[in-house]
């Protein structure tokens, strides 16, 4: 383990960004987004508390992407490494389930995979929880433990580094002056905080208690009305969808461009009733209960069943984005806790 | 890194008018297109957009490529328009396919609605290509009226194969049609075949396919040897873009050939 202290975490930005794209939180008073190194900033690595509003699957998997030209061209590869700070546990868990979907298996996505590739992750652990965080309910931790180059906890004066990666050692090892030794008791330090805030995060979702594994409680609901209910003030606004870190649907948006055509993947959204429709008319998932219990069933029984892990983080922003004030932990709550023989539906087959 | 979602051309031969509402697109790829019959490829107007469709052509020909389209939506409307000699994109092939091992040695019943029979067709001209592969084959198919069967030029050649018979319908009377008339369905009830033992193979709309599976079911075949072509929406083609999902089930890769065993369970996998 080693000592990064605050200047120095600049100093490694900042030589970075001569060999690389670097993505790090910014602050605008009360508001944290994502930005990029700019050389005539303030020269510093801003330290997030948790995760940032927006999911950071944006940078390797954007909102819209050429991903195809014809005549026939290749997707566009990054030109530039890039680095990647301010990454949080949950960040890198929604890292994990796109990997499997978009990397680890028979087709590989080409982009996805060349922006992986050349990506440097710093992450960090979190200091502070949102009142929407709910990792732990997932059986994670609000640290990070897998998927880094370099792990950051914070310590008095600066940064105690975990090595995550050949990529992270080869790092350090190019940087040397600017790591030192960790201090005498950092370590436990840090582990203290991490028990601390990983208990804070346990006790803000003790409302909503559950035994269950979620994909029990959402699958023993296929045929049930309850859904009706958990999505009564469902506007069909998609963003939970859209800022959902694990949540990879997409459109291709063909387009002309000069003499040839631009072929565009564009970010989808399940909860949107023309998702599935077919040319003749025919719509799946017609109504919105059963687009509602898609969106759950997807990231709790079938993604589970299909890759061998939840589709969820645990992160919250689903909760945060809702306009209609649907919370996730509470459905899944419900979920668990009801059970009236008499909500099964009739089957329709 | 090879680009799945890239189309590569294909240059259009000939086109070939089905029924008012169906043609059959022959094209030629840049590079042969190897698939199985019962795989699916995505036909891409360069800006306009793409849709998949499964070949109606045989296997045996990947260099040749029948793709049989009823004009429907957007893409298949501006495919309509196209004139031989255009040159379009294809990706593919993607699925799975038909279950041909497991239907070796079997009587298999083809049952066919409206535009539904196109991906049959490859599944025909592979039996008929490989006689004794399958024990008989009997073809049940049906059309809303006599001018929207497909493929008509064709059915005494298919009736002529041994061990194949081959039975149209259309869903209301119309004169000078001599034959039947019902639902496809009408045409399950006191099937020559031993219907414990043989598979079925269906495609058609979500609706027929529903009740051609429950009418098979009820005269005896097995579920899990009753195959649904079950062609939704699919945009990517590899399990991703998450718009054909059926359960856990994504019917562009693990589909779109499943059996009734597969999908009756899963709430409204049909329609």
């Amino acid at each position: 383990m080693r000592f990064l202290a605050t200047a120095a975490l600049a100093q490694l930005a900042s030589s970075l960004a001569e060999t690389h794209d670097v993505f790090l939180p910014r602050r605008d008073g009360e508001r944290w987004m994502l930005g990029r190194w700019a050389p005539a900033g303030r020269g510093e690595v801003p330290w997030n508390p948790f995760r940032l509003p927006e999911p950071l699957k944006s940078i390797w998997f954007p909102p819209g992407q050429v991903v195809a030209r014809w005549p026939r061209e290749f997707a566009e590869t990054p030109a530039r490494p890039r680095a990647l700070f301010g990454a949080k546990a949950c960040d890198l868990k929604a890292v994990a389930c796109l990997d499997r979907v978009l990397r680890d298996h028979d087709f590989r996505e080409p982009a996805w995979c060349a922006a992986r590739a050349s990506t440097l992750i710093v992450a960090g652990d979190c200091t502070d929880c949102a009142d929407s965080c709910f990792c732990t309910m997932l059986g994670d931790l609000p640290h990070p433990t897998d998927l880094f180059d370099l792990c950051l906890s914070p310590v008095e004066g600066g940064y105690l580094v975990e090595v995550g990666s050949e990529r992270g050692a080869r790092l350090v090892a190019d940087h040397v002056g600017l790591f030192e030794a960790a201090p005498a008791g950092a370590v436990e330090l840090r582990e203290r905080a991490r028990l601390e805030l990983a208990q804070r995060v346990r006790r803000q979702n003790e409302r909503f208690p559950v035994r269950d594994p979620f994909e029990r409680s959402v699958a023993k609901h296929e045929r049930t009305r309850i859904w009706a209910e958990l999505a009564a003030t469902c506007v069909e606004c998609n963003a939970c969808n859209l800022v959902c870190p694990t949540c990879h649907c997409f459109l291709l948006h063909d387009l002309p461009e000069g003499d040839g055509a631009v072929r565009c993947r564009l970010w989808d959204s399940c909860f949107s009733a023309g998702h599935a429709r077919m040319a003749g008319g025919l719509t799946p998932r017609l109504q919105l209960t059963e687009r509602f219990r898609n969106h759950y069933e997807h990231k709790f029984v079938t993604f589970p069943r299909n890759w061998g892990m939840t589709a969820c983080s645990g992160c919250g922003r689903c909760i945060e984005a809702c306009m209609g004030r649907i919370d996730k932990r509470e459905c899944l709550h419900t979920l668990e806790r009801r059970w009236i023989p008499s909500e099964i539906e009739r089957e329709l087959d | 890194m090879r680009n799945d979602l890239a189309p590569g051309p294909a240059r259009l031969e000939e086109v070939i008018v089905e029924t008012p509402t169906i043609k059959t697109f022959v094209l030629r790829p840049a590079e042969p297109l190897p698939f199985r019959a019962g795989q699916f490829v995505q036909l891409y107007l360069p800006g306009v957009g793409e849709a998949p469709f499964t070949p109606s052509s045989s296997p045996s020909e990947p260099e040749r490529l029948e793709v049989t389209v009823l004009a429907a939506g957007r893409v298949t409307a501006a495919l309509h328009e196209l004139e031989p000699g255009a040159v379009i994109g294809v990706r593919g092939p993607f699925g799975r396919g038909y279950p041909l091992a497991k239907l070796a040695g079997h009587e298999v019943v083809v049952v066919g609605g409206g535009v539904g029979l196109a991906p049959l067709r490859s599944l025909l001209y592979t039996l008929f290509e490989r006689p004794g592969l399958a024990r008989r084959v009997s073809i049940k198919y049906g059309a809303r009226e006599p001018h929207e069967l497909c493929f008509q030029r064709q059915y005494a050649s298919w009736a002529a194969q041994e061990a194949v018979d081959f039975t149209p319908t259309i869903d209301r009377p119309a004169a000078g049609w001599p034959g039947r008339v019902g639902l496809v369905t009408t045409l399950l009830d006191g099937l020559d075949v031993d219907v414990s033992e043989a598979y079925a193979v269906c495609c058609g709309p979500e609706i027929m396919l529903r009740f051609v599976a429950r009418k098979l079911v009820d005269v005896g075949f097995r579920p899990e040897r009753v195959y649904l072509s079950m062609n939704r929406n699919m945009t990517c083609g590899m399990g991703i873009c998450g718009r054909c999902n059926v359960g856990s089930l994504y019917l562009c890769k693990d589909g779109p050939d499943l059996s009734y065993a597969e999908v009756r369970d899963i709430p409204y996998a049909l329609g």
